[in-house]
């Protein structure tokens, strides 16, 4: 931790003083083994990634499956599809359903895997913490249709919970046809689904935790609690801050697959997000992958704002970020 | 690496040596009564995939499936077992996911210690080259015709090489080298005169076993769920991982075109009754693997090598 | 090279002046500036090396397409999705038989249908690598006419002189002419499956149980109604339906013990087949899940009908008071159709047919359309298509389209069509045919289904299987027979003679675009406000009022009506 508070301090006096051309060439050869160690990534990344990036460009054209994306004969439309998307009287209840949902989401998933990274390593039985560290992973490997599949069991008129709660006199409840339902299903069983998945970042982050600042936090005299607050929680900041970054900037990308399979008639007024929606469109009339381009690209759009301003926010209070 | 130290075993005795505080006894009954809680909620729904697996899809379909199986039947398994093409899928996801694993780390883990350091040149660059796909990509198409002139088209390649790399999980590596090692350890070996690499080698790895493990996790569950690659770039199914087998059997049992309404039930009959015994069998094999990643997850591990 | 491209010219404009000379009972088609056109004269032309070199021929059905030498040198490649069940079309029987009639090489690619969903766009996408052909290529009109703009696909109308059963077909249907033909250019780019069996139009059929409603009428709970008018065709009055369902409700008629597991009348909402439209006949109204219909003529939208209205509110009094089971509008059709199995609870419901639905079929009879308060009486007419169009295609890359469409043009020829869709003589039929000439069962091998069977060897696709093929060629299935009879009895005469569905139809770029700016926002608009209705006790005449207002206003509906209108009136002109 101590050498960590130092090394930015370090780097703002480098800052400062401007170096010359020739320590600059020294600076890079003896840092150039760090440039190899990245190499490698870097490669993957244009391969894969960077190679097939003009397909962005379909976004600005009349595009079908075959047509050369830069040649004389493209037919460009300019930000056609783009004002299709905003004039279309669906946009804003798009908007509002896919944006609700990612926020509540996000803020309820967001903070659960730490909770539980926390709860799992202040846990006093090492071995009942390893088996309930093993159950919670367990979900992550059920399919998105088997998951749905046993929402509408459990959650059906004639299900589990409905059972329950008739044999207790309650009233049997249709909820997946009632739209105030369908947000908490989504994102509760999303939870449920992935929440001991991403605790395996921060449980392994505080295994690094030196047990000295524990001891000291003791002799201190400082309880359980306190030594999570003031020990637990300080030492792995800095990845709740980089996973809080990307997340926000990973906002708004919802898939349309669970969402499309949790819809019914009585939901769709919350459930149609822009990812089901265009999903939709493109099985009616003509199919339209500069369309679902333009779509994905405002959405890219948004999500690098919501990034920048994460990052800088975090910046300024923290010291945490990702660049 | 050196688990037996004292420095640990002094650890593990402290919570003896110390005793807890009222407050202490509290916090730790709540949080074990929290943990245990959530374990319940997760384990029931993980029960009924396993009862249901091998219960009547009718009486699971009917919600009389609650508690225990509902006459027995084992025709999901059979159905998944007597097909040769499963045993080959099985085959085909775990080199394919060994190979990735040791791609991926050999890939990630230096790039991440790389971006971690202040000192990189144009780390900034870099950083911003690695973010810019997490946003934009060029879409299907594009992706496939790089392939295709890659020549992996129909090659296990294909599968494994674009996962060699999540720019997610290299972030979060990088993350941890800048704040789990301590800068003290370095400045040490470089003033015994090591170089940058074998820094990286000999102190820095040792010290990252935990966040290894964890990449390791990701990127072979990752490989190991994955069958959208492997369904867009393989043409010839010997070469099918075990997810899209599994899928393609799913399907095959769904597909009703030109049957007759007995030969339609039977298959909506097998089809619900499939998607619970794909789920174990494509999970188990990894659930099992997961002790040996989480012992790396051991508190008080990396003092030990520090000390030791 | 001049030489001879020179020699051809002129051998070519002989030809085409002995032929204006002497043909006269070809008829002018506009279509002479495409070279295949040129070459499509049957005579003897040698300037077609195809013709030449490998024997090339149309006309004779019951000869080879080509020689021995075009069967070795020549060969398509043809890209398909099959059912999961079939086998490699590359071993299937029917494709060597069609081999050996026709000496035409097809070396098939087979994906499974998942793959082929995914893959589709890459196909087109890979320019460079195409196949000669998709078959089960699943083409919407829309891709149809954006790949026809940039000249990918094959004008198949340029080449039916070389497809006499296609083309025959044609002439005699126009009605299939007109769904196939695309509107921007008049040609038509895909080949159809056309399966008519009559059983599409009307997906419901109501079902009672019998038992349980003696049990009611002994109980005197149903006025009107006695014990001997329980049989098939029975047509109940709303009124008796209501009685007849309360009933079910409040007693315990499976006999285990509880009066809650009854389930008085069930359907799966919106659902292609056993849906709720037939309950809208009592209005008067032919509904359908798009609630498009043709009426005399004018593409009509149901939801804008008073009745409709009436109607739903009517419905939602049944929902509401528990006759119907609030189940069905929101289970899968798996989840009805597991609930029918094991203890009866099925007191009446919708579907295709009782077999699949209820283990004891024998129980339940089959009901004619429920008479409505005003003593209306009419059924749903859903657009379920029998013709689809757009499942075979081919890229204009293949270097001999004429050749592979004089092959494709065989799976018209009704006996090949019976084999394509249900496997072929010698597996699934015997070689010889019974007296009549239709096809004869083969005796099933031990331990194999008759669906198994068909499943494995029929690759399905691209067929003509119409009224001459039932009467001539091959029987229907038992099952749709009974299937069949069953709509004779109770709902082919309860449609007005007025009333059509609407077809498949062919849209301009322009009209596409509007479609697909607006449909699936009309669909979800419609379908948000329909089941609040129905499941919260109806529709009030404000909310009806500002229903209708924005059906006019933001959701565009005359906009849509105009296009499929102005579609409809193209596709009745030809």
């Amino acid at each position: 931790m101590q050498g960590a508070s130092k090394a930015p301090a370090a780097v703002a006096r480098q800052k400062k003083e401007k170096p010359s051309w020739g320590k600059r060439l020294q600076n890079f050869k003896e840092n150039s083994p760090y440039l190899l160690m990245i190499l490698p990534a870097i490669l993957v990344v244009f391969l894969f990634n960077y190679l097939p990036i003009y397909g962005v460009l379909i976004a600005f054209q009349d595009f079908m499956p075959g047509d050369k994306i830069l040649s004389s004969e493209t037919i460009w439309v300019g930000f056609q599809n783009f004002s299709r998307f905003f004039s279309d009287v669906q946009f804003w209840p798009l908007m509002k359903n896919t944006f609700l949902l990612c926020i509540i989401g996000f803020i309820i998933g967001f903070p659960l895997p730490i909770l539980v990274s926390l709860s799992l390593n202040a846990l006093k039985h090492k071995k009942a913490g390893k088996i309930f560290q093993t159950i919670y992973t367990a979900p992550h490997f059920i399919s998105l249709v088997v998951l749905v599949g046993m929402l509408q069991l459990f959650f059906g008129r004639y299900g589990l919970v409905n059972n329950l709660a008739a044999s207790l006199g309650g009233n049997r409840i249709s909820y997946f046809l009632e739209s105030s339902a369908f947000r908490p299903m989504y994102i509760l069983s999303s939870n449920w689904q992935d929440f001991g998945w991403s605790a395996v970042i921060y449980i392994a982050a505080l295994s690094n935790v030196d047990p000295v600042q524990h001891e000291a936090a003791m002799i201190d005299g400082a309880t359980r609690f306190q030594r999570v607050l003031h020990v637990d929680i300080p030492a792995i900041m800095p990845m709740i801050s980089v996973m809080l970054i990307m997340s926000i900037g990973g906002l708004m990308g919802v898939g349309y697959e669970k969402a499309l399979l949790m819809q019914t008639d009585g939901n769709l007024a919350v459930s149609e997000l822009i990812a089901t929606y265009v999903y939709k469109r493109g099985l009616t009339g003509v199919p339209d992958q500069a369309y679902a381009t333009a779509i994905g690209l405002f959405n890219s759009v948004i999500n690098v704002v919501l990034l920048i301003i994460a990052n800088t926010t975090s910046k300024r209070f923290s010291e945490n970020s990702l660049w | 690496m050196t688990v037996k130290n004292p420095a640990v075993k002094m650890k593990i005795k402290e919570s003896h040596a110390l005793k807890d505080t009222k407050g202490d006894k509290i916090f730790f009954i709540c949080n074990a009564l929290f943990l245990g809680l959530l374990a319940l909620i997760i384990l029931y729904p993980l029960y009924f995939i396993v009862i249901a697996s091998f219960s009547d899809p009718d009486a699971v379909l009917g919600g009389q499936v609650v508690l225990a199986p509902v006459n027995i039947t084992f025709e999901g398994y059979q159905k998944v077992f007597q097909r040769a093409d499963i045993w080959t899928g099985y085959w085909n996801t775990i080199w394919y996911t060994i190979v990735t694993v040791i791609l991926a780390l050999a890939v990630t883990v230096p790039a991440g210690w790389g971006l971690s350091r202040k000192t990189t040149p144009g780390k900034k660059f870099w950083m911003l080259y690695f973010i810019i796909p997490m946003f934009f990509g060029g879409g299907l198409i594009p992706f496939y015709n790089v392939m295709s002139s890659l020549h992996l088209i129909n090659s296990p390649w294909a599968v494994i090489l674009p996962a060699v790399m999540s720019v997610w999980n290299l972030f979060m590596t990088k993350t941890f080298f800048e704040s789990s090692i301590p800068e003290g350890m370095l400045e040490a070996a470089r003033i015994d005169g090591a170089g940058k690499f074998r820094t990286f080698v000999s102190i820095v790895l040792p010290l990252s076993k935990a966040i290894i493990a964890v990449m390791a996790l990701y990127y072979a569950v990752g490989q190991w769920n994955s069958y959208f690659n492997a369904m867009i770039f393989l043409q010839d199914e010997k070469k099918y991982p075990l997810q899209l087998v599994l899928k393609e059997i799913l399907i095959a049992s769904e597909s009703t075109v030109g049957g007759s309404g007995e030969t339609i039930l039977q298959q909506y009959r097998l089809a619900n009754q499939l998607k619970y015994v794909s789920v174990i069998v494509s999970s188990l094999p990894v659930l099992c693997l997961y002790p040996f990643v989480q012992k790396y997850f051991a508190q008080g591990v990396m003092i030990g090598s520090l000390k030791g | 090279m001049k030489m001879k491209k020179l020699l051809a010219l002129l051998l070519l404009v002989a030809m085409a002046v002995s032929l204006t000379a002497c043909s006269s009972n070809k008829k002018e088609e506009p279509k002479a500036e495409t070279p295949a056109a040129n070459t499509a004269e049957n005579t003897a032309a040698s300037a077609n090396p195809l013709v030449d070199t490998y024997g090339f021929q149309w006309t004779d059905a019951s000869a080879p397409i080509l020689n021995e030498k075009g069967a070795q040198e020549i060969a398509f490649t043809v890209y398909s999705s099959k059912n999961a069940s079939a086998l490699d079309y590359n071993d299937m029987k029917i494709m060597a038989d069609l081999f050996a009639a026709t000496n035409v090489q097809v070396n098939w690619e087979n994906v499974s249908e998942s793959v082929y969903s995914q893959q589709k766009n890459l196909i087109f996408g890979n320019a460079e690598n195409r196949p000669d052909a998709i078959y089960h290529a699943g083409m919407g009109a829309g891709e149809i006419i954006k790949y026809a703009k940039r000249k990918v696909l094959v004008p198949i109308s340029d080449y039916l002189d070389y497809m006499p059963n296609f083309r025959q077909l044609l002439e005699s249907r126009p009605d299939i002419k007109a769904q196939l033909i695309n509107i921007e250019d008049g040609k038509i780019y895909s080949l159809p499956r056309i399966e008519e069996m009559g059983l599409l139009q009307n997906p419901n059929l109501l079902f009672l149980n019998v038992n349980w409603t003696r049990e009611a009428i002994a109980a005197g709970a149903v006025d009107g109604l006695t014990d001997d008018q329980l049989k098939d065709g029975l047509a109940l009055t709303s009124a008796q339906m209501e009685q007849i369902l309360t009933y079910f409700r409040d007693h315990d008629m499976n006999g285990n013990g509880k009066t809650d597991d009854e389930r008085p009348l069930s359907f799966v909402y919106n659902n292609w087949q056993g849906n709720q439209c037939d309950l809208y006949g009592m209005f008067g109204l032919n509904d359908n899940l798009e609630h498009r219909v043709v009426v005399d003529g004018q593409v009509t939208y149901t939801i804008t009908d008073e009745r409709f209205r009436d109607a739903t509110n009517f419905i939602a009094g049944w929902v509401d008071q528990g006759l119907i089971d609030k189940v069905s509008f929101e289970q899968s059709q798996d989840n009805f159709l597991a609930n029918g199995k094991g203890l009866e609870t099925y007191g009446a419901f919708y579907w295709w047919e009782s077999e699949t639905v209820v283990s004891n079929p024998e129980n339940y009879i089959v009901c004619s359309p429920m008479i409505g308060p005003d003593g209306s009486q009419t059924i749903c007419v859903s657009n379920n298509p029998e013709i689809s169009t757009g499942e075979v295609i081919l890229f204009s890359t293949c270097k001999y389209p004429e050749v592979l469409l004089a092959y494709f043009d065989r799976y018209y020829d009704p006996v090949i069509s019976a084999q394509i869709n249900y496997g072929p003589i010698g597996i699934v039929y015997e070689e010889n045919r019974d007296d009549q000439g239709m096809l004869v069962q083969k005796p099933l091998p031990e331990g194999v289904t008759s669906d198994e069977l068909r499943l494995q060897n029929a690759p399905l696709g691209i067929i003509n299987l119409g009224e001459y093929a039932w009467n001539n060629v091959v029987h229907m299935e038992p099952r749709a027979q009974l299937r069949l009879e069953r709509l004779q009895l109770c709902a082919k005469p309860f449609v007005p003679e007025n009333v059509k569905p609407c077809p498949n139809l062919q849209f301009t770029l322009e009209e596409l675009n509007t479609l697909s700016n607006y449909e699936t926002n009309l669909n979800d608009y419609i379908r948000t406000n329909l089941i609040a209705w129905l499941m919260k006790g109806g529709v009030s005449d404000a909310a009806w009022q500002s229903f209708q207002n924005d059906l006019n206003g933001r959701v565009n509906l005359s906009g849509i009506q105009q296009v499929y209108q102005n579609a409809y009136d193209r596709y009745t002109a030809k």
